[in-house]
């Protein structure tokens, strides 16, 4: 399967993010590269601190990019960039953001949390249809109209989590950022709202940047997945091609972390534990590289030959499986 | 044992009925009137307040009370009379009734308090939310806070008062010229608090305005530090009224004014007490109950409390 056919929503170019305290520079994201096609769920996993938020909030305009360029349906939407692409922008891009509890006005009623975005851009004729519109947004997530007048602390934590969802859908939004959308849930409903996120987006279309640390959810949930480590995406791929071949340490010793449900394996499992500073570094810079169509991978012209020796031998081990 | 199949029936699941929330509806300011009503010692000290502030204002247009007009000035008879049925707090040095007189002061003394606190906090929080905000007005504001903050207010009255004369407008002036710039700063240190929390950043990423982001994200958030602020600046500007009077710098000579009346009767506390105590003790149960129902509206304010 090929993606050059597919429709590029957003494309992050070169993304650098840097930090400035009193004179310390920190690059949180480093020569970020990345293409995210319509209609897919693009994932971004690494551990905390690894910076996928940043690039989650850098495509937001939260954070101002140091260098580089994020662009979206082909316009540069980072720095300065005229009004109306701006109103453009908000509205095509939207974000779900991590704590529920935290992302909600607490002295807003539901029916304001919700209609916000439609009262900033006007998008209702009269207030019939801004409160049809809202009821229609809550019920998409399974929340019921007599919600509305009630406020954000009088709901548990699902149920505001699908506010926050509602409130993103009511923009009719094109490209969703969900950052960790279900980290601060309970494992009982987590189920219950990446159903929902995979409910909305074959009915609207929608394309997600899914940004997680759960290698389980993000298998379930993600077309391709990029793997990002202190600031550095070090190998992007299709879901099944990632966990099938992983080729960058990193990954391996990220995926070797995913706990199995079997106590027999679980006990046999060798945790692979990553080095930075033990690897071999010899050799030119590293850089992202295609080893096979669609599988990215960081590595130098050495670790390229190493990589691709290892893939064969994976892909010969398979063949003859079967 | 046997088994009775038909005590037991399969219980539909609704999914509607278990998103339904069965706690009664919130509404914060029901809950704020029900958390303040609870105590009682403040319902008290509200109906004392209330009955204080309510008399204060309505006593004085009655009894038409002028300090200027002392008919009594030369009937020795009518000097420094014990309170009694007739003059209630007796009467002063050139037989002025101190009845009238107290509670023409009381007036003048809230409504100075009352519209000063109004003013001050009316520009404080309007240029404490947009200072809180913006990053390149705080730059230049926090300056011109340090400068004024560091004038000791004492002289920014003195010379006002000598420039303006002395005058019941001239006193508002004084009180709010720089004073506000405390309200300000104060709100602009709340305002940071709450600024970068996740639900403004929602907000942000909803396109929403910064004027709306205050009145919708932060000044809700603030109503009970407010109200805290306010509870304890109107008995502050009341008490600063009478202090700048007794110095001479508040009000002149014809209004009516607690501070004032405390100064000229200070020589008489030994040997006509009621003269100098009466005044003293209305100042002190204005100034505290107002301070007490604060507080406890503040307290009320704060959802924390409504559970």
């Amino acid at each position: 399967m090929s993606n050059k056919d597919k429709e590029v929503l957003l494309s992050v170019k070169n993304l650098e993010v840097t930090f400035h305290n009193e004179g310390r520079r920190f690059r949180a994201v480093k020569n970020a590269n990345f293409d995210i096609y319509k209609g897919e769920t693009f994932s971004l996993v690494g551990e905390s601190g690894s910076g996928k938020t940043t690039i989650g909030r850098a495509i937001m305009r939260i954070n101002t990019l140091s260098a580089g360029e994020v662009i979206f349906k082909g316009k540069r939407i980072s720095g300065k960039i005229s009004k109306e692409d701006d109103r453009d922008v908000i509205r095509s891009i939207q974000m779900i953001f991590q704590d529920p509890a935290a992302s909600l006005n607490e002295r807003a009623t539901i029916e304001y949390c919700v209609s916000e975005g439609l009262y900033n851009f006007h998008l209702y004729k009269d207030e019939e249809e801004r409160i049809a519109k809202v009821d229609k947004a809550l019920e998409d997530v399974g929340l019921l109209p007599e919600h509305k007048s009630r406020y954000p602390h009088e709901f548990s934590g699902g149920q505001r989590q699908r506010v926050g969802i509602a409130r993103a859908m009511i923009m009719e939004p094109e490209l969703i950022v969900a950052d960790e959308p279900i980290s601060a849930l309970d494992v009982s409903i987590r189920a219950q709202v990446l159903n929902l996120m995979n409910k909305l987006k074959e009915e609207k279309g929608l394309t997600y940047l899914f940004i997680a640390h759960d290698l389980s959810v993000v298998r379930f949930i993600s077309d391709r997945i990029a793997v990002i480590h202190l600031g550095r995406i070090v190998e992007i791929a299709e879901t099944e091609e990632l966990f099938k071949h992983p080729l960058h340490p990193y990954t391996i010793s990220l995926l070797s972390a995913v706990p199995m449900p079997d106590p027999q394996i679980e006990k046999a499992k060798k945790l692979v534990v990553y080095d930075e500073s033990k690897r071999d570094h010899s050799g030119p810079k590293p850089v992202l590289q295609e080893i096979r169509p669609g599988h990215f991978v960081f590595a130098n012209d050495r670790e390229m030959a190493e990589y691709e020796a290892k893939l064969q031998e994976m892909e010969k081990a398979e063949a003859s499986a079967k | 044992m046997t088994n009775k199949d038909n005590l037991f029936t399969f219980a539909d699941f609704d999914e509607k009925e278990s998103e339904r929330i069965a706690a009664p509806r919130y509404s914060y300011w029901k809950s704020v009137w029900r958390t303040f009503i609870h105590n009682k010692v403040t319902v008290t000290v509200c109906i004392i307040m209330l009955t204080v502030v309510i008399f204060s204002m309505i006593q004085p247009i009655f009894s038409k009370y002028d300090p200027m007009y002392a008919p009594n000035i030369n009937d020795a008879s009518m000097k420094f009379l014990k309170p009694s049925l007739q003059y209630p707090f007796g009467t002063d040095n050139i037989g002025r009734n101190l009845f009238d007189g107290v509670w023409a002061g009381a007036k003048n003394s809230l409504i100075i308090g009352f519209v000063c606190t109004f003013i001050n906090m009316i520009i404080g929080i309007a240029v404490g939310a947009l200072w809180g905000f913006s990053k390149s007005m705080d730059k230049w504001m926090i300056e011109v806070y340090n400068v004024v903050s560091n004038v000791p207010f004492l002289l920014i009255a003195m010379i006002l008062s000598y420039v303006l004369g002395s005058g019941f407008k001239s006193l508002i002036f004084i009180m709010c010229v720089s004073n506000w710039i405390y309200v300000a700063y104060f709100i602009r240190t709340q305002v940071m608090i709450i600024r970068d929390r996740e639900y403004n950043l929602a907000s942000r990423c909803l396109g929403t305005s910064t004027w709306t982001m205050i009145t919708k994200n932060i000044l809700p958030f603030l109503i009970s530090v407010i109200m805290t602020y306010v509870a304890r600046e109107i008995p502050a500007t009341i008490s600063y009224e009478v202090f700048l009077s007794y110095l001479g710098l508040g009000l002149g000579q014809d209004n009516a004014s607690l501070g004032r009346m405390i100064s000229q009767y200070t020589t008489y506390m030994n040997a006509y007490p009621h003269l100098f105590w009466i005044p003293v003790s209305v100042l002190a149960i204005i100034s505290v109950s107002l301070y007490i129902v604060g507080q406890a509206l503040a307290d009320a304010s704060d959802p924390r409390t409504h559970m």
